[in-house]
This record gives C-alpha cells, structure tokens and sequence, in this order.
C-alpha cells in the first residue's frame, strides 16, 4: 500500500498521475466499497470516508478492512485536520475519522509522500 | 529536555507522545489532562486516551487552569496534553487568566521544567483555514500560535506526526534517562 496526502489543491492528483503511470484511478466520490475493495488507484480518498458517513456507515473498521482486502492499493487523500475545531458535529467527526483511518493506512503502507506547492516528500519509506 | 509534539486532528501525536515518555527512562510518569469533561464527547475523548495509555505507567493529574501552582514529584517525567485545551480553559474559564494566557501558561511551562526531568508537550495544528476567524476565536488561534512558537524555541525537540509519521523540525540527541 502507498499513500499521498496533502491539503486540497496542491497537485497531488497530478503527482500521482505522473509517478504512477499505468494505474487506473478511480475517485473516492463515486465508488462503491466493492470497488474500493478491488481499485488500482483511488483519488480523493477522504470523500470516500465523507460519503461513507454521510450514509450513517461507521468508519471504524474501514482502514482494517482495506489492508485485508486491498493492500496493494495506492490512495490519495487530503489532509483535512490542520484548522479550528468545526462547530458542527458531523463535521467534527469527519475530519477526525479521516486522521484515524489515514493515519492507520500510513502506518501499513510502504511509502507515503506528501505534496505541497506540487513537490512531493517522501514522509515514510519502509 | 524539552519536547513539543505537534499536528492535525486525528493525526496520532498523543500516541506518540506517549511512546517518546516511555523512552526517556524509568522514572514516574505524571500525565497532566487538561480536557475539562463538559459534555459526553468530551468524556468519550478522555476515556479513549485513558484506554491508550492504560498499561504505560502514567498517574493521571488534572490541570485546567493555573498550570503554575501544581504540585509534582521531583525528578518525574510530565506528559502535558493538550496545550489546545490549556488555553482554551485560561481564556474561557472563570478563574483563568483571560488575557494574560500566553504569559501564564509560560509561567507553569517553566514550573514544569523545574520540577521534572524532562517535558513532553502535546499541542495542534488548528491554523490552516481559508477563512480569517474574527473575535474569540481568532483570538484564540492568535495566543495557541504564540505559545507554540515559544514553546518550540524553548524546546530541544519539535516533532509534527504526520498520520503517525513523524517530522522533526528540531532534534537534539538526548541520552536515555540522562539530565537536561
């Protein structure tokens, strides 16, 4: 499993679209779990996670499920943990669960990069 | 020794500081909470961080306000979490500080590092957001800043956890139970 991650409009997508040539990415806004469970590639991870929540579905479990099921998969996510405390708690809960399932991934994943202005930095190299 | 252990929310620092108190040696572990219980999610957020270190030999104290009058064994090794809550309870409680936060929380820094061998701090990142808070908040934003920058210019060590992973921004070598 690979991760990038980084804040919203830093060029990861295009950083992966160059760094992983050949995958097939598919977008977190729009699969299903199945297709989750058997991606290449995933952009826009976090709105997964989002989608999931929105529908009443606990997350806890998620990051668990997808090394078991899908652990060569390579995930792009935002980082949405970085402001203040939202005052809606849906919200709140959102940007904390993205933190947990992410950090996690991170923790099974071989290599995790993060963009920032478009560079991408290697945080973990296994 | 002096650690500032940083980063998002849900970003895996708590644990990480725990781990980096269990790595500086044998001596007792005082864990200061600070997160007043108001309403069940903040009891539900205490009892997870209770379940995380249960097992790590950490004596739990309380400390919502007036960091500066606590009374700690010498010698001990201090796990405060959160500076986030800290200041919220010294600008927003009744008997806190209000305006003069920055400096009281730096008077009861400084007590800590007096007292304990070494200081392990955690705080947040809650400063990257595309709108300019305005009034209590902003205000807020503007004093936790300030304390993470002098609290990092005191310290020997800065670390941001990325997803569990972390970035040091500052890193001294320190010698397992050794002084300073």
């Amino acid at each position: 499993m690979e991760m990038i991650i980084g804040g919203a409009f830093q060029g990861k997508s295009v950083y992966a679209e160059q760094h992983y040539p050949g995958v097939h990415w598919t977008s977190g806004g729009k699969i299903s779990k199945e297709e989750l469970f058997c991606a290449e590639g995933v952009l826009g991870f976090h709105q997964y996670i989002r989608r999931e929540m929105r529908a009443g579905c606990e997350v806890r479990d998620l990051a668990g499920e997808l090394i078991k099921k899908n652990p060569g998969i390579i995930l792009v996510s935002d980082e949405v943990g970085y402001g203040v405390v939202p005052v809606d708690a849906f919200e709140r809960a959102y940007r904390e669960a993205v933190g947990r399932v992410c950090t996690e991934l991170a923790g099974y994943s071989t290599r995790v990069v993060r963009v920032v202005c478009g560079i991408g930095t290697v945080i973990k190299h296994a | 020794m002096l650690a500032l252990i940083t980063g998002g929310s849900g970003s895996g620092k708590s644990a990480f500081a725990e781990n980096r108190v269990l790595s500086l040696g044998e001596n007792r572990r005082i864990y200061i909470a600070t997160m007043f219980p108001f309403d069940e999610e903040s009891h539900k957020r205490i009892e997870r961080h209770r379940k995380m270190r249960f097992g790590k030999g950490f004596e739990t104290m309380e400390c919502y306000t007036g960091l500066k009058n606590m009374k700690l064994p010498k010698g001990c090794v201090v796990l405060l979490e959160c500076m986030s809550n800290l200041t919220a309870n010294e600008m927003f409680q009744e008997n806190g500080a209000g305006e003069d936060t920055v400096d009281e929380i730096l008077q009861g820094i400084r007590h800590l590092q007096e007292k304990a061998r070494h200081v392990v701090i955690v705080t947040n990142e809650i400063f990257s957001e595309a709108v300019p808070y305005e009034g209590e908040t902003g205000l807020y934003q503007k004093y936790l800043g300030e304390l993470n920058q002098r609290i990092g210019d005191m310290a020997q060590e800065v670390v941001e956890v990325v997803y569990g992973i972390p970035i040091y921004h500052k890193k001294a070598e320190i010698r397992k139970g050794g002084d300073g």
